[in-house]
């Protein structure tokens, strides 16, 4: 069994950076208190690390086989006999690799309940695996948990951050639109277009594009090159990005509005949570780059909200959440 | 062998036959713990009904193939395209 005052490992694998940046939230809200690592196979781990070098990642080769990836990933979960396993989104593990490693581990076992495909979680029974398998269903921000929300382990916290809000900074008096690409190279030219239609429609704006690379057709001039992209956000009268959980709960906790683009993904659904920033007023959905610039244009002449109501990280909620189940007797754990 | 790894022999459906996409035996309400060998086939639901896979058709003259009856292949078409998951460990 691990020892109390162990490691706490948090399972983040999954492509693009959202995985590893809520990872990162929660780790720097539990250090130094707690012993962290994080297993990631996130294309952009090295970037991450290097803006927070304090943060033990273990950084698995994205284009590992799929089996190769399932036995690495056990053999690491087995080699870091944590005291505390947190899981990010994938109860089963992204390829289905953990239910013997999660029945084997004495260690408290966390869910991070990140929006999940309903069908996914009807075709391999989740309701009654999340049940039996995890004490603890963490929701990062009331939305996210459709599934699992009715278990008795499940707790709701505000949406985690990697930077706690920062107030609203404008450079000058010249209006800024901050275009934040998403993790997967093949939408990268979406952005591209949205830059150069922005530049079109008003040579005069500000625009800063940050991106791992440059987007084909955005301007050298306005790219950057920044993790995390919510720095930026607090100089920006307008964000143009996707729909994926950071941009929307960054954009929402730093009050600034969100032109979404949401795409596909196979387990996320990136329209749900748009249409819920919607409907709290505060993002609107496009889906060509034209229709991003004018809707951006248009924010600069008519915000859409003045004064939001106030978010703040969960993440700090959720270490105590954890720290208290970990204290807890072992009566409260999952009946297996 | 790993519970990804497991590819369940087994046929299951009511109306069509189709593969058993599960990853383990253990807790399968079709095979009952690995239990039947055909669930497809051993299925006690059908009431009266029986050789729900074998399609030709009778007609007036006795068995024999009639260009209307149903195939596998339009049962292959009746079952649900399953998506795939837990195959691509750069999904999220």
């Amino acid at each position: 069994m691990a020892a109390r005052g162990g490691l706490w490992l948090i399972y983040a694998l999954g492509g693009g950076w959202g995985h590893l940046t809520r990872a990162a939230a929660l780790a720097l809200a539990s250090l130094p208190r707690n012993r962290i690592r994080i297993l990631t196979n996130s294309p952009y781990a090295a970037r991450v690390h290097s803006a927070l070098p304090q943060l033990d990642l273990v950084i698995l080769d994205p284009s590992l086989p799929l089996k190769t990836a399932r036995h690495e990933t056990i053999r690491q979960v087995e080699a870091a006999n944590p005291e505390c396993l947190i899981v990010d989104t994938f109860p089963r593990g992204l390829g289905g690799e953990l239910p013997q490693s999660l029945a084997a581990l004495a260690a408290t076992k966390v869910l991070v309940h990140r929006d999940l495909n309903p069908e996914y979680v009807a075709e391999s029974n989740l309701h009654s695996f999340v049940a039996s398998n995890f004490d603890l269903v963490l929701i990062p921000g009331e939305g996210e948990g459709a599934a699992f929300h009715d278990l008795p382990a499940a707790a709701i916290t505000e949406p985690w951050l990697v930077r706690d809000p920062q107030p609203r900074a404008r450079p000058g008096g010249t209006s800024r639109v901050v275009v934040c690409t998403s993790g997967n190279p093949d939408e990268l030219a979406w952005y591209g277009q949205a830059v150069s239609s922005l530049r079109t429609l008003d040579p005069g704006l500000d625009i800063c594009c940050v991106a791992p690379a440059r987007p084909p057709g955005c301007p050298e001039d306005c790219w950057v090159e920044h993790w995390p992209a919510s720095d930026l956000y607090s100089t920006a009268d307008a964000v143009i990005g996707g729909a994926g959980y950071n941009v929307i709960h960054e954009c929402a906790a730093c009050q600034v509005s969100l032109i979404a683009r949401p795409w596909p993904r196979k387990y996320d659904r990136q329209w749900m949570r748009a249409r819920r920033a919607i409907n709290n007023g505060w993002a609107r959905i496009v889906e060509t780059p034209m229709e991003a610039a004018i809707a951006a244009t248009d924010q600069m002449k008519q915000p859409l909200i003045h004064e939001r109501v106030k978010i703040r990280n969960g993440a700090s909620g959720a270490v105590a959440l954890i720290e208290r189940k970990i204290s807890s007797p072992p009566a409260t754990s999952p009946a297996r | 062998m790993s519970p990804s790894d497991f590819k369940c022999p087994r046929r299951a459906g009511f109306l069509f036959p189709h593969e058993c996409d599960r990853q383990s035996p253990i807790g399968c309400t079709d095979c009952d713990n690995g239990q039947m060998n055909d669930p497809f086939a051993q299925r006690t639901d059908r009431y009266n009904y029986t050789g729900y896979d074998n399609y030709a058709g009778v007609g007036l003259a006795g068995l024999h193939h009639n260009p209307n009856d149903f195939t596998e292949a339009d049962g292959e078409k009746l079952v649900r395209s399953k998506k795939q998951y837990e195959d691509d460990m750069t999904a999220s």
